[in-house]
């Protein structure tokens, strides 16, 4: 069995405008997590409660064996955590605060650090004032993963960057896992990303989990049928299908639990099948959350089954 | 309690501020040799108290509120992504703040101290009020670290510190009336009068209270961020 | 630890804009690689970790990958040791067959919305076969 570096279990929070509900999420050892959801859906709050920042209503939380939030300090020796609202010293340099965290983790990889500085184009003698955006975001990811952290939690690490920064920071997070008692968990906007690196997918909405599970599984179980019926012929109710588009002689159905048996359905019914078509995880996205508030109801029956 | 982290914040916190504090050391001293220079007139002694009293409730107050400083420039997440509890946070904040005050402190009263003593011009009856005052600065400036860091606001943490000034020359006219206070202060030499006693006894259990009440307030907290 | 993964061979490629999911495109390549004898049988490929770091895609694509090249018999993973090109001197041939099938299936299944009949497929094929050959006749400087 493989142990769970994130594991959290009916977890809820109250604020008087927002609330989280029962959440829950499993991140097993050695894989990464891409947490997606909009602006204000409830990934910062969720990403703080995991560190222990905030305290959870109700519902447990453990990161790599402890009990958050109270056993919070022992968890943050071995968590590397980046958020994009966190800021360093600017009246102090990069290697001032290289060899501050230095004198905190035993772990800390100077060598590491010495190449990351090279590879991220930073200069550890200037100024925290003085950097760019980017920079400083870069600055923050080095800082974290020399620490060489058992967990790395990153909140919208890629937001800002520019097309060849991404690419480093994305590489460096799957240099990480070249060892699989390393775990990583992201949330991002940018859904190519999370496609490209991602294990394992939560996809988050209004403060709810709307789904989450295996990348391969989740991105087979998702496609688009584009079908050409003869006139007067309909089409037998087929499971899973959360949007009929297109128009009444050229459906186009949005399915979340594709089986090749519905094809063959298709074609009973008399139906020419054009094309079965993988969705982008962007599209999933889409859909998902749309689909959802369209209707809420007739969806979230399916979550149990999609989820376990 | 993980002491190692608390002090490498405190070290933190002392990086960060030596600047200030050399700069308000540098001027203290500066202030103190000035009203020795002048001979004591009357005119230096009130500009010196003046710009001493400033420095400190300055210093303080920019101590003091870097707990709120924290927060509004977003380094708290940088400093709460440590292996610490919020405890310890709130621990490195008090008394770190504490103590680097503590250090201008206690270098500008020994220095007015000496400038009374080494200098012909001040009746050493003076020690016993300077005393005072200089601890109700440190009470008004625990006060403020009190509320910075239980309130984590802005608002409250500047209108605390403004009040706290007034408050000062408030204590200050209301003490130096006292019988056991204005009956001694020009004498040639200090008297410690039970009056004298009374006010620092209760100067310092303000200073005990206000932090045990913010440890308290602190210990209870959920959300930090 | 660092090295490694820079100097692997990564002329495996990746696109986002590829409608087809990512597993199928390193799949095909890895196919590709075996069939024109880059990776000849019995050698050693890279684990699905390093393969996986070094296109920087997620581990679980790399190991779904592997694991239908493994049910097709072009790769072999051998618990804790790695996987391994299938030792099976056909095995070239046999991809390219298999290719070729997947190729004619989509034809079929075009000409069935055409409306095509066999025989016109058949007629199509063998006109586009014969136009090829010509091209490269023509292009042969003899």
């Amino acid at each position: 069995m493989t142990h769970l570096s994130v594991h959290f279990t009916g977890v809820s929070k109250r604020y008087p405008h927002f609330s989280l509900d029962d959440i829950d999420l499993a991140l097993p050892t050695g894989s990464i997590m891409g947490f997606v959801g909009a602006n204000g859906a409830g990934k910062s709050t969720t990403i703080r409660i995991l560190m222990g920042l905030v305290h959870q209503d109700s519902g447990s939380v453990e990161v790599l064996g402890h009990a958050m939030p109270a056993d919070q300090a022992a968890a943050k020796r071995d968590i590397g955590f980046v958020s994009e609202d966190m800021r360093l010293y600017e009246a102090a340099t990069l290697a001032w605060h290289m060899k501050f965290i230095q004198s905190i983790f035993p772990r800390w990889d100077q060598r590491y650090a010495d190449n990351l500085l090279r590879r991220f184009d930073l200069k550890p003698q200037q100024k925290i004032k003085g950097l760019s955006h980017g920079q400083r975001v870069k600055a923050a990811l080095l800082l974290a993963l020399a620490r060489r952290p058992r967990l790395l939690v990153l909140d919208e690490p890629t937001t800002g960057l520019d097309p060849v920064a991404r690419r480093e920071v994305l590489a460096e997070l799957m240099a990480v896992l070249i060892d699989e008692q390393r775990t990583i968990f992201f949330s991002s906007q940018n859904t190519l990303d999370v496609e490209q690196i991602s294990d394992q997918i939560a996809f988050i909405d209004r403060g709810r989990i709307i789904d989450s599970a295996n990348k391969e599984i989740f991105l087979d179980r998702w496609r688009r049928i584009r079908l050409m019926l003869p006139p007067d012929t309909t089409l037998p109710r087929l499971p899973g299908v959360v949007e009929v588009g297109g128009s009444s002689r050229l459906p186009v159905l949005t399915i979340n639990q594709f089986d090749p048996a519905m094809v063959a359905a298709c074609q009973d019914a008399g139906a020419a099948v054009q094309s079965v078509d993988a969705m982008t995880l962007e599209e999933i996205f889409v859909a998902n959350v749309q689909s959802r508030r369209d209707h809420p109801v007739a969806v979230s029956e399916t979550t149990e089954s999609v989820t376990a | 309690m993980n002491t190692f982290l608390v002090r490498r914040l405190i070290y933190k916190d002392w990086y960060l501020s030596q600047g200030l504090f050399l700069a308000a050391l540098v001027l203290g001293t500066l202030t103190l040799v000035g009203i020795a220079a002048a001979k004591g007139t009357q005119l230096a002694v009130i500009l010196g108290v003046i710009i001493l009293a400033t420095i400190l409730i300055g210093m303080g107050a920019v101590l003091m509120s870097s707990v709120v400083v924290e927060r509004r420039q977003q380094t708290l997440p940088f400093v709460m992504s440590l292996p610490i509890s919020y405890l310890e946070y709130t621990t490195s904040k008090l008394i770190g703040c504490l103590l680097i005050f503590l250090v201008l402190w206690a270098a500008l009263l020994l220095g007015m101290i000496a400038t009374i003593l080494a200098t012909p011009w001040f009746p050493h009856g003076l020690i016993p009020f300077t005393v005072i005052m200089m601890v109700e600065m440190l009470v008004t400036t625990c006060f403020l670290a009190a509320v910075s860091v239980t309130t984590e606001s802005q608002g409250w943490t500047i209108a605390i510190s403004q009040l706290g000034g007034l408050g000062l020359n408030a204590v200050g006219f209301s003490i130096v009336r006292l019988h056991g206070i204005k009956d001694t202060i020009v004498s040639p030499h200090p008297h410690w009068t039970p009056t004298a006693l009374a006010i620092l006894a209760i100067e310092l259990a303000t200073i005990a209270i206000s932090i045990a009440v913010a440890f308290y307030i602190q210990s209870r907290k959920r959300d930090f961020v | 630890m660092y090295t490694q993964y820079i100097q692997m061979d990564t002329s495996i490629v990746i696109s986002q804009s590829d409608g087809r999911p990512m597993y199928l495109q390193i799949m095909e390549q890895i196919k590709q690689k075996v069939a024109v004898g880059e990776w000849p049988p019995g050698e050693e490929i890279p684990s699905i970790r390093a393969l996986a770091v070094a296109l920087r895609v997620s581990v679980i694509t790399v190991k779904r990958a592997y694991l239908e090249l493994e049910r097709e018999g072009v790769i072999i993973t051998q618990h804790g040791k790695g996987s391994l090109v299938a030792p099976d001197p056909g095995l070239a041939p046999r991809l390219y067959d298999r290719e070729l099938e997947d190729h004619l299936e989509h034809a079929a299944r075009i000409g069935n919305l055409l409306g095509l009949t066999p025989d016109d497929l058949a007629d199509r094929l063998r006109d586009t076969s014969a136009r090829l050959t010509a091209e490269t006749l023509a292009k042969e400087p003899v």
